[in-house]
């Protein structure tokens, strides 16, 4: 399982044909939705507190992009099937957050493409944060999976490289493959 | 005076440090093999530091047809391997790396990447050449 962005179908179909992944597409609304699903991808809604009507997709597989205390809340308050990004060049995750999230069954996602995006220095705080993030997913059994987060499709990366990702920042390798090839709602 | 030459101690293969060979392919574009080196080193430095480089011991053993086979220490096969995601261009050429096997051998790799076969053809298309040679300079000392 991959998360990307909406973004260009050609590439995108070619590039993850090849690699043969199941790829969830953030989506925003009920057009892309559908573009995503007849191209046999997984949609997935991209919400944030700002979202109107968020009943209407209650029953549809959810995301939050957190990166800060309120939008880790609210992730845990709509219980979201995926919170993306919960913390960046400052941390905004805690034991608390990661045992509510472990109780909604929310899977914790790196989203690849931001952290390589950023200069060296910065890199370095995003890496700190996220060893201290998967060390308190670990004590509270939170699910953690690195996606590629691409918004081209030549920053997809291999299933392979995101384990070894998954890995360096102290996830076992069994666990990092299984939460990868779990199924999507 | 006689120089005696000092001979090389051989460390036995039992003592020698353990390796592990990954082979990557490169997609998206077609890349120098110089331009592979330059790229490859370059963002591995930036993100492991030599320190951690050097604990990785990463070495390019083979380049040919968009295909790589890296040599490093045993053990450190992930770290390589979460390292090269952060090549995404060689040469504002954008690239993805994409690692196909993990292997102890070299041989096992070499059959996998589909080298050994053009190696050989190489291999007898130079013993046949050679040959000829031998052939001709035997035939031109006779005449």
């Amino acid at each position: 399982m991959d998360i990307v962005y909406t973004q260009p179908l050609k590439e995108l179909l070619q590039i993850t044909s090849y690699f043969k992944e199941k790829v969830v597409v953030l989506v925003e609304n009920e057009k892309d939705e559908k573009v995503a699903r007849t191209n046999g991808f997984f949609p997935c809604y991209l919400v944030s507190d700002s979202t109107k009507d968020i009943q209407k997709i209650s029953s549809k597989t959810k995301a939050v992009l957190g990166g800060s205390v309120k939008n880790n809340e609210f992730a845990t308050k709509i219980k979201a099937d995926f919170l993306l990004q919960p913390s960046n060049t400052k941390q905004f995750f805690d034991l608390g957050l990661a045992k509510k999230l472990s109780d909604n069954d929310t899977t914790v996602v790196l989203m690849f493409e931001e952290l390589m995006s950023k200069n060296s220095f910065e890199r370095h705080q995003y890496w700190k944060n996220f060893a201290e993030l998967v060390r308190y997913c670990k004590m509270k059994k939170t699910k953690f999976v690195v996606a590629s987060g691409a918004k081209d499709p030549l920053h997809i990366r291999p299933r392979k490289v995101r384990i070894a990702l998954a890995e360096i920042l102290g996830v076992e390798k069994e666990i990092a493959e299984k939460y990868l090839s779990e199924e999507i709602k | 005076m006689k120089i005696e030459k000092n001979k090389k101690a051989i460390v036995p293969s039992s003592r020698r440090e353990k390796k592990r060979y990954v082979l990557f392919e490169i997609l998206n574009a077609t890349i120098p093999e110089k331009d592979f080196y330059f790229g490859f080193w370059i963002e591995l430095l930036s993100f492991f530091g030599s320190k951690g480089l050097a604990e990785i011991n990463p070495r390019i053993v083979l380049y040919k047809d968009n295909k790589a086979i890296v040599k490093c220490k045993r053990g450190k096969e992930n770290e390589l391997i979460a390292g090269t995601a952060f090549i995404d261009k060689i040469r504002n050429k954008k690239i993805i790396l994409n690692p196909l096997f993990v292997s102890g051998t070299i041989k096992t790799l070499k059959e996998k990447a589909d080298f050994k076969e053009s190696e050989k053809k190489e291999t007898t298309q130079t013993k046949g050449a050679q040959k000829e040679q031998s052939k001709k300079e035997i035939d031109k000392k006779n005449l």
